[in-house]
């Protein structure tokens, strides 16, 4: 009966740990081949901790620090790594991990804006960056990051859904274009953030 | 991908995986510190080129490396070829990026990059054959696709790339070669949502075009659905076939004879659950319609 018990408790300490470990294996090779989810990366160390009230495991300012390194000043939005090129995937985690930590006040959040609708294309769905790669992932991205930097007004809301719900497929879940098949990457992010928060948005 | 099992290692192997690490790594950050350096002087020369195509054999991820790839054979090495060395140099990029697909089938920057490269085939090779090198290009394209889905048939990012190459082809397949191919895939594994899918977008299309009869075309859908469902009838796929076909459940003979059909299954397996789901909808959809009358007694 004991070891059920014991092996329902999450063992907060060692996962704090192993989040903790993933910044500093800086001679790992597997660490430098991934700098380009690094600001990713972060986010998703930082969401974690949080989750288990752990948020000041990592260093506060340490990690702001570090996001504003990776400011392209040309674009006007972050990349995953200092020196790499913007990209909407990049800036939403930099935009999530500066209001987590309270410091959305360090960003030029009109830059920010101006990039994000940038990349709203005419046929409603969103691309990552200027080379133009699209999927409805990066309308999700756009509609969270204007969210979260209380921006939502500026997005152009019925282009943006008309778009989303052309992807709706035979089974009901949602694609990355128009004819991908459905994934759940999709369907969680379209359904239960976009197509929600833009519903009440609009009320 | 699909279908391939982790391994444990052993601690030696593990250990000797973790000294060749540091050898590639040295090699690694010199390379990264070398394009980078080159990327930031704004250098777009041929020497610049091999050095992304050095780093970008080790690491096909680093998505910065491919932007600047790109902006060296914009404005460094198309502006001093003409048409013909274009088209060659582009060629070569797809060879490249479809090596780098085999080890690595699922990254976006890879994808995205053979299409940027089709998009920037030059017009030629003569004034009376402007779309010759496009054409020759798009073609090969459907091949390397084939090739991709062959090694994993449920890789969504070929599919996608399927659809994107079909889209622009000129003049494109007839959709009734891709109805084909999407029978030949789900014949090979009747797992296959990918085809499944696939299947569903190419007959929407033929019903709205009124190439296709519905009524008809669905019969055979039905046939198919119901030898898949029998050959395996707890793959999801093939339920959600099902449900879509039923549609709005306004044939009620339909729903009758599907209700039937399903029974003698589920008898057949009593623990299969998916059968019971697939027995359920048909159900869910007839009640529906004798709650406004629709179905006799």
């Amino acid at each position: 009966m004991s070891n059920t018990t014991s092996s329902m408790t999450l063992n907060i300490p060692l996962h704090v740990k192993y989040i903790q470990s993933l910044g500093e294996n800086k001679d790992d090779l597997v660490y430098h081949m991934t700098s380009h989810l690094r600001m990713n990366a972060i986010y998703w160390g930082l969401n974690a901790l949080c989750v288990m009230k752990q948020k000041d495991a990592l260093d506060r300012e340490e990690m702001i620090d570090f996001v504003m390194s990776c400011w392209d000043d040309e674009a006007g939005a972050f990349g995953a790594h200092p020196a790499h090129d913007a990209h909407i995937l990049s800036t939403l985690s930099a935009i999530q991990v500066l209001t987590i930590q309270d410091a959305v006040d360090r960003v030029d959040v009109q830059r920010v804006v101006k990039f994000i609708l940038s990349l709203h294309q005419p046929s409603g769905v969103f691309a990552g960056d200027p080379f133009g790669e699209i999927d409805t992932r990066f309308s999700y991205i756009a509609v969270q990051a204007l969210a979260l930097l209380g921006q939502l007004d500026k997005l152009n809301v019925d282009k943006t859904v008309s778009y989303i719900l052309r992807c709706r497929n035979f089974d009901g879940g949602f694609g990355a274009v128009i004819g991908a098949e459905s994934h759940s990457a999709q369907g969680t992010f379209l359904i239960s953030s976009v197509l929600h928060r833009l519903i009440i948005h609009c009320i | 991908m699909h279908g391939v099992k982790r391994v444990q290692y052993s601690k030696e192997v593990l250990e000797a995986r973790k000294q060749r690490d540091q050898a590639r790594l040295k090699d690694y950050l010199a390379l990264y510190e070398q394009v980078f350096q080159k990327r930031k002087n704004k250098d777009f020369s041929q020497d610049a080129f091999d050095s992304t195509t050095n780093i970008l054999r080790m690491n096909p991820e680093l998505y910065t490396i491919w932007n600047y790839r790109r902006n060296v054979m914009t404005n460094g090495i198309f502006p001093a070829s003409d048409p013909s060395k274009v088209n060659d140099i582009l060629s070569d990029d797809l060879s490249l990026t479809f090596a780098l697909l085999k080890e690595h089938p699922k990254v976006y920057w890879i994808w995205s990059h053979r299409m940027w490269c089709l998009e920037h085939v030059p017009d030629g090779p003569t004034d009376d054959q402007l779309k010759g090198w496009k054409t020759t290009n798009w073609k090969k394209e459907l091949f390397v696709v084939e090739k991709m889905l062959d090694a994993d048939a449920r890789n969504f990012m070929a599919w996608n790339y399927r659809r994107y190459i079909l889209g622009n082809m000129d003049p494109p397949p007839p959709p009734s070669a891709e109805l084909t191919y999407t029978t030949k895939k789900i014949e090979a594994n009747f797992s296959n949502f990918s085809a499944w899918h696939q299947r569903s977008r190419v007959l929407m299309s033929l019903w709205k075009e009124g190439k296709l009869d519905e009524k008809t075309s669905k019969q055979t859908e039905f046939e198919l659905v119901q030898n898949a469902m029998y050959t395996d009838p707890d793959d999801q796929s093939v339920w959600i076939y099902h449900a879509w076909l039923i549609d709005a459940g306004e044939d009620t003979a339909l729903l009758r004879r599907e209700i039937t059909s399903i029974q003698e299954l589920l008898d057949e397996q009593p623990d299969s659950k998916c059968t019971v789901y697939g027995v359920a909808c048909p159900i869910q959809e007839a009640h529906f319609g004798e709650a406004f009358g629709q179905l006799g007694p």
